[in-house]
């Protein structure tokens, strides 16, 4: 019973920081810079969310001028980063099966070595690989493209979903891929219409966590766009400006912004330490 | 059956994992290879504001090193992030995760919650922390001016001795929970024998703990130490939304300085190089401790 009580204390002060900052997506300008700070009292209004989303919710309509006051319209911003996760989840997951199973089915020297260098890529300092990359894409054309921060996001994930998605497939036993073989079936087929279909619980919660790097990612977009799309993460420091800044507007974005993504994690809670740690530890 | 075998032996005996990989090597090759050696070159270039062009300067970038304090300021504070969010980190995480290694009801739902927070862009988080740590309203200021910690005139994120730590506390709320979770797998796929043995001789839990879970437990503590590890050492965002290094030089990390030599005062080589350091550290650490804590993929 008191272990129970010091869990839910441990964990209500995890939680503290969601809870105040989800709240303040709901105070006015007053009610935020407040002090004492308006912890659990305040009149709740959306207005920041219309602002954010230039959309009408049409109650609680509240008229304070918010320091910064300008117009946050972030509607777009939203877009860009669902364009973003999704194209770079796709690309990932199609480069990333068909090397997974590589890796899981078939022996040829090195093969050890290939895999430490599939793991060393991901311990490269974003900051190594976005500092060429500006100069890189500046001279392509790829500045400021979804194409470009598609490609950057899903070779970031790489590592992830190839070491991940080879730890699945190597839960499927390799006989059943000789008997298909013998029987005259190609790879491809096997593949195809045997492991993956046989694994898609590991495609798709290999799918959710690079959806959620590719998502929460900032140092390339912040590096890699100039005018054009900015996703959330990066356009968040936006909301600061010289005459102060726009919490309650921050906050109504960040709230949208991370709703979805606590869906999809409370989806693969199965898989989360897997994937977590790249593949190397089963629940 | 030999038959079969042998036919196996046959089809297989031609395969090529090439086509299977290919795609992969491609655009690692791209994107990870081609913007290394870009980076080499770079870090022996030096944009010249008024020439307009990249010229080429020897080793110019790589002696600076030697003589830059900011430099060697923010190897310190990186690895000072680095080594202090690793112990409380793995700490924390243990104690948290202890605590949570239940099969009661109601246990499950406290660990899915943990899992929120991952999942936060880590620089909404620091714009989270920045409004809990601001020093006019701010509800973490708040409390500690009520209890006596501060007095007011020293705001946290802008105050040298605090900085480090008002970022270090987004740092823990945020990843502590990455620790809890993998510990949890690990404690709950331990053997029950040798805790039943432990009892039977009447050892204490601190003696059950330190003499059997933690040596069972050290390679999952092993893997979620490099993975954190690596994370820690290429810290960037954090800093870029919350203190942008200062104030002075106690927020820079290794990243953030190289970041902002390339973009903020338009020393794309020395950046380069700074980030190549960077790099170079980070590779022989976590090889070193993949040697030796044997943590195989």
């Amino acid at each position: 019973m008191m272990r129970m009580l010091v869990a839910y204390m441990v964990v209500a002060l995890f939680m503290f920081p969601l809870y105040y900052w989800g709240t303040t997506a709901f105070k006015n300008a007053k009610e935020i810079f407040n002090t004492p700070p308006n912890v659990w009292t305040f009149s709740p209004t959306v207005r920041n969310f219309e602002e954010v989303f230039g959309i009408s919710l049409g109650f609680f309509r509240q008229q304070e001028v918010l320091p910064g006051g300008g117009n946050f319209y972030m509607a777009p911003r939203l877009w860009d980063t669902i364009v973003v996760a999704l194209g770079s989840t796709v690309l990932s997951i199609i480069v990333a099966t068909l090397a997974a199973y590589g890796l899981s089915r078939m022996n040829f020297r090195g093969r050890h070595a290939f895999v430490g260098w599939v793991l060393s890529t991901r311990m490269m300092p974003p900051v190594a690989v976005a500092i060429p990359m500006f100069f890189i894409y500046k001279n392509v054309g790829l500045m400021d493209s979804y194409l470009g921060i598609i490609l950057i996001h899903a070779v970031m994930n790489l590592p992830l979903a190839v070491l991940l998605l080879k730890s699945f497939f190597d839960d499927i036993p390799k006989d059943i891929d000789e008997c298909a073989l013998i029987d005259g079936a190609t790879r491809w087929t096997i593949f195809r219409r045997i492991v993956l279909p046989m694994a898609k619980g590991g495609v798709a919660a290999t799918a959710v966590l690079c959806f959620i790097f590719s998502w929460t990612e900032f140092i390339f977009v912040l590096t890699l766009t100039q005018t054009g799309l900015k996703t959330v993460p990066v356009v968040s420091s936006s909301f600061v400006t010289s005459t102060g800044t726009a919490w309650g507007n921050m906050a109504a974005l960040g709230v949208a912004a991370t709703a979805p993504a606590f869906l999809f994690i409370l989806l693969v809670q199965k898989q989360l330490v897997r994937g977590l740690t790249l593949g190397s530890l089963k629940e | 059956m030999t038959a079969r075998a042998n036919r196996l032996r046959w089809l297989v005996s031609g395969e090529s994992a090439f086509p299977w990989l290919a795609p992969l090597i491609a655009m690692l090759v791209v994107f990870t290879i081609y913007p290394l050696v870009y980076n080499v070159w770079l870090s022996f270039h030096e944009y010249a504001p008024f020439k307009r062009r990249v010229e080429p300067v020897g080793l110019d970038n790589w002696s600076a090193l030697l003589s830059d304090d900011r430099f060697w300021d923010s190897i310190s504070v990186t690895f000072t992030y680095f080594s202090a969010m690793l112990i409380v980190q793995v700490v924390l995480g243990m104690a948290i995760a202890l605590l949570l290694d239940s099969e009661q009801r109601g246990f499950g739902l406290l660990r899915a919650l943990l899992t929120l927070t991952l999942v936060i862009p880590p620089a909404i988080t620091g714009m989270m922390f920045l409004l809990i740590e601001d020093p006019e309203f701010g509800v973490l200021t708040w409390i500690l001016e009520r209890v006596g910690i501060l007095d007011g005139t020293n705001p946290i994120l802008a105050t040298g001795s605090t900085a480090l730590l008002g970022v270090m506390l987004a740092d823990v709320w945020q990843w502590t929970p990455f620790m809890v979770l993998i510990f949890m797998a690990g404690l709950r796929s331990l053997p029950s024998e040798p805790y039943e043995a432990a009892m039977l001789d009447g050892a204490t839990s601190w003696q059950t703990f330190r003499r059997i879970t933690l040596p069972l437990m050290g390679k999952v503590i092993a893997v979620a130490v490099l993975i954190r590890g690596i994370d820690l050492f290429r810290i960037f965002d954090y800093m870029f939304v919350m203190t942008s290094g200062g104030p002075g030089t106690s927020t820079y990390t290794l990243s953030l300085y190289a970041w902002q030599q390339t973009f903020s005062f338009i020393k794309w080589g020395y950046g380069a190089t700074i980030s190549l350091v960077s790099l170079i550290l980070i590779l022989i650490i976590a090889n070193l401790f993949i040697l030796v804590s044997k943590v195989r993929w």
